[in-house]
């Protein structure tokens, strides 16, 4: 197929042009746009693949950023250095988490994983000494060879190839015995467990990987905002990762960077409705899920643009 | 006499107060195609449930190949052998008929994550192999042109037999089925009887069957065991079973005083 790489040099072309064409102010939007995807990506994978709801992106994504901005603040370990680490050790709490939907699952779940987001976001208001408490701290800057990333147009060139090197990564797993496993436990566990799959272990293993993704994308977003407030990190959060999710596709990881797009860009044009940006969100989320419960991604004309993309079997809708 | 494929020993089933299962024994020789049959309610299901992990047996012993499997999880009971296919159908709907036969198989064509996301040559070859037996398989149960119908599409006698082959690629020693003629026309019995019995011929695959049809079980058990309020009442060859006055009493007796009162 002659499209594919045709596609994949525009894709590398527009990422080189974009900064020397865009102002800042787009920039920053974009990395904004795919940092979120990224935290998104985590719930493409727990929720829409596996069928197990989680609230507890937002504790995931609070944990990487000041997990991160801790380590560097402390002892100085470069935030490219101590993203990673972190994000490891998240994904390790998330799959303890996961154990839990041995017992808990639906709406118990839904109501478990908010907790967590409400027992992160206390413990960063409360452990003052190393987190600074009600009142934030400062992220350091993500320093690599030497050079400081400070503006929206050089975390760019981090936060933007971490998103697609995951979100194509996640399209070729989804693909795979991986995605059909998650698939067939989302579709009956039961089923799923008589066919010889340890349900148990892929549905932690899907916690995990959603921990992961959430950390690292608060990894990149916290050099973005300079800042962490841990009013941020609350159960809206949690709620926003899930209606982006559900706007772009429960279970499409292109779907995670449309649905943030549209998150992120929308409040820009409706500057006249500020105060009603909750409203306009809540009503996309539930227009959504009565209208198009497949989200944007499955659109007929971006469904074709995604198969163009892929080279054996794409997602199922 | 060789020694049992299956071997259920003394095992009862008790939910809170009601005794599901009653110290049932029951043997299904290798190669055999042992069928139980009984009234609703008589603890076919739970048999079936306790056998595969789903329950857990209140007493008794389990043993499959002369190892204890009950207390184990189903997966760890269907990776040693023991596939089953369910009442109700349990299909995985949204996905193909071909991917329902896949998930049992990937197990048997296993990759790393690093193969997956990268998705070499490597890759495509092993997915193509699994491809190919899920393709078999579904061949062998008449689903040739199906496979790529999502499951909850296809007409019910469909979805039966692919339950059969999505069972079968486990490549178990051991299949069980859950009243795998109801709903079934005449026509379809007969069908899924030469299925079956071309199973035990070709696959050497021993086959535990509970139902309430009794063209089906008649026509291909070796065995029949009758169970009746959790206890097994009878068991011998098909026409021992059917000559019974425990069995006539109990089952079809029953079945005939229903047919009167209704």
């Amino acid at each position: 197929m002659p499209l594919r790489p045709l596609l994949f040099a525009a894709a590398i072309l527009a990422f080189f042009a974009a900064p020397q064409l865009l102002p800042e102010f787009y920039l920053f939007q974009i990395c904004l746009i795919a940092g979120t995807a990224l935290a998104v990506l985590g719930l493409v994978v727990v929720t829409g693949l596996a069928g197990q709801i989680s609230l507890a992106q937002s504790a995931f994504v609070a944990l990487g950023g000041y997990g991160a901005s801790i380590l560097a603040a402390s002892w100085g370990v470069p935030l490219w250095a101590g993203i990673p680490v972190v994000a490891v050790v998240v994904a390790g709490l998330g799959f303890l988490l996961g154990q839990m939907t041995l017992r808990v699952a639906g709406h118990y779940l839904a109501l478990a994983t908010l907790a967590v987001t409400a027992i992160v976001q206390l413990a960063l208001i409360h452990w003052e000494a190393l987190t600074g408490g009600a009142a934030g701290m400062a992220v350091p800057p993500f320093e690599i060879m030497g050079r400081a990333l400070t503006s929206g147009r050089e975390l760019y060139y981090v936060i933007v190839p971490v998103t697609a090197l995951f979100i194509l990564t996640a399209q070729n797993l989804i693909a795979s015995r991986f995605g059909r496993a998650l698939t067939a436990i989302r579709q009956s566990e039961t089923a799923a467990e008589a066919m010889g799959l340890d349900v148990l272990r892929y549905k932690a293993a899907a916690f995990a990987a959603s921990a992961f993704l959430g950390a690292v994308a608060g990894g990149l977003l916290a050099p973005l905002s300079t800042y962490l407030d841990p009013a941020q990190y609350g159960i809206t959060y949690a709620i926003y990762f899930l209606a982006i999710a559900v706007v772009g596709g429960m279970t499409s990881p292109t779907g995670a960077v449309i649905g943030s797009a549209v998150f992120v860009l929308l409040p820009n044009y409706l500057q006249a409705f500020q105060s009603y940006l909750g409203l306009v969100f809540a009503l996309l989320l539930l227009g959504f899920i009565v209208l198009r419960p497949n989200g944007l991604s499955s659109l007929p004309w971006l469904r074709q643009a995604g198969a163009l993309l892929h080279r054996t079997t794409g997602p199922k809708p | 006499m060789t020694e049992a494929l299956l071997r259920i020993e003394n095992v009862s089933v008790r939910f809170g107060g009601l005794v599901a299962l009653d110290s049932v024994t029951l043997e299904v020789a290798p190669g055999s195609i042992q069928a139980v049959i009984g009234p609703n309610g008589a603890g076919k299901s739970t048999l079936l449930n306790v056998i595969t992990g789903l329950y857990t047996a209140s007493g008794g012993s389990i043993l499959f190949r002369g190892e204890r499997i009950d207390g184990r999880t189903p997966h760890a009971i269907t990776r040693r052998g023991i596939a089953r296919t369910f009442q109700n159908t349990e299909l995985f709907g949204e996905m193909t008929a071909l991917e329902n036969v896949m998930i049992s198989l990937d197990r048997f064509y296993a990759y790393g994550g690093v193969t997956a996301a990268w998705q070499g040559r490597h890759y495509r070859q092993i997915e193509t192999s699994a491809r190919d037996e899920a393709r078999e398989l579904l061949a062998l149960v008449g689903l040739a042109g199906d496979e790529n119908e999502a499951a909850a599409t296809l007409p019910f006698g469909k979805q039966r037999r692919l339950e059969i082959a999505r069972a079968l690629a486990t490549r178990p020693g051991l299949l069980l089925l859950d009243e795998p003629a109801a709903g079934l026309r005449a026509a379809e019995i007969d069908a899924l009887n030469r299925i079956l019995l071309d199973l035990r011929a070709q696959r050497q695959i021993s086959i535990l069957v509970i139902d309430h049809v009794m063209p089906l079980v008649m026509a291909i058990s070796d065995r029949i065991a009758v169970l009746n309020f959790g206890r097994k009442i009878a068991e011998g060859t098909p026409d021992a079973v059917r000559r019974s006055p425990d069995v006539i009493a109990a089952y079809l007796g029953e079945k005939a005083a229903h047919a009167v009162g209704s």
